[in-house]
C-alpha cells in the first residue's frame, strides 16, 4: 500500500521492479476508508471485525470489485 | 479479573502507550505495569496475535511490530502530531488513519517509491490537505491482505 506522485509514476515504478499494479485509485478514497477502519482500536471491547462487516467499510469507501472482496 | 478481561486490558495498555508517547511496550515494560512476569507477558502477547489478531510481532520474537495502525518499527510513512508525538505507519493506509483514531491534527510524510518526490498530507478531523493529487497502489487483493502483512 503504496503513495505515488501520479500514476504514470505507478506504472514507471512496474515496469521497472516487475511488480504487479494491482490497484490504483484516488487518495479521496483511502481517506474515507482511513477514518474508519481503526475507530475502534482505543475501546477496551475491541474484536476484529468480521468479514461482513469490513467489506461494508471497504464499499462505503467506495472501493469494490473482484479485487477489494475479502472472502 | 478473567483472563480474557487481563489481555484486554493488556492490549489497550499498549495502544494507550503508543498513542500517547509513540513508545511501544516490551514484554518487560508489560510485566512491570501489570504485575506478572516477563514470561507471562510474552506468552499474553503471543495470544494477542494469534488468537485475537491484534497485534502483529516480529518473526520468532516476542516483541511488537504492529499494533495498527502504528507500526514499532521505523517505516516510510512518518506521522507527526502538532505537540511533537511522532509514530510511524504501516503503510499510507495506516499512516492516515493515526491522525484519525488519535482525533488529532498530523502532518504525514513519506516518499514516492519510483521518484522519490518527497509527498507530505495533512490531516485535521475530516479534511485532507497537501499532496492530494497523489495517487495510491495496492499490489494485493483484498482477499490476500492478512496472507504476508508486511509485504501488505
Amino acid at each position: 500500500m503504496q503513495l505515488f506522485r501520479s500514476e504514470v509514476d505507478v506504472q514507471a515504478w512496474s515496469e521497472c521492479t516487475g511488480q504487479p499494479i494491482g490497484a490504483c485509485f484516488e487518495l479521496a478514497k483511502l481517506w474515507t476508508l482511513a477514518r474508519t477502519w481503526y475507530d475502534d482500536r482505543l475501546d477496551l471491547d475491541w474484536r476484529r471485525r468480521n468479514i461482513a462487516e469490513r467489506q461494508a467499510l471497504l464499499t462505503a469507501a467506495g472501493l469494490t470489485g473482484p479485487f477489494w472482496e475479502l472472502g | 479479573m478473567t483472563y480474557s478481561n487481563s489481555r484486554a486490558d493488556l492490549r489497550l495498555a499498549i495502544y494507550r502507550q503508543l498513542a500517547a508517547t509513540g513508545e511501544v511496550h516490551t514484554p518487560a515494560s508489560l510485566a512491570a505495569e501489570f504485575e506478572i512476569s516477563p514470561t507471562e507477558a510474552a506468552a499474553e502477547l503471543k495470544l494477542l496475535a494469534s488468537e485475537d489478531d491484534a497485534i502483529v510481532l516480529l518473526p520468532d520474537s516476542p516483541y511488537i511490530w504492529m499494533a495498527e495502525p502504528f507500526s514499532a518499527v521505523a517505516t516510510d510513512y512518518k506521522v507527526t502530531a502538532k505537540d511533537g508525538r511522532h509514530w510511524f505507519g504501516n503503510c499510507i493506509w495506516d499512516a492516515l488513519a493515526i491522525g484519525a483514531l488519535l482525533d488529532t491534527e498530523t502532518e504525514v510524510e513519506t516518499r514516492c517509491p519510483f521518484s522519490n518526490e518527497a509527498l507530505t498530507l495533512s490531516t485535521n478531523a475530516g479534511e485532507l490537505s497537501g499532496s492530494t493529487s497523489a495517487v495510491v497502489q495496492f499490489a494485493v487483493p483484498a482477499r490476500d491482505w492478512w496472507k504476508s502483512i508486511g509485504f501488505s
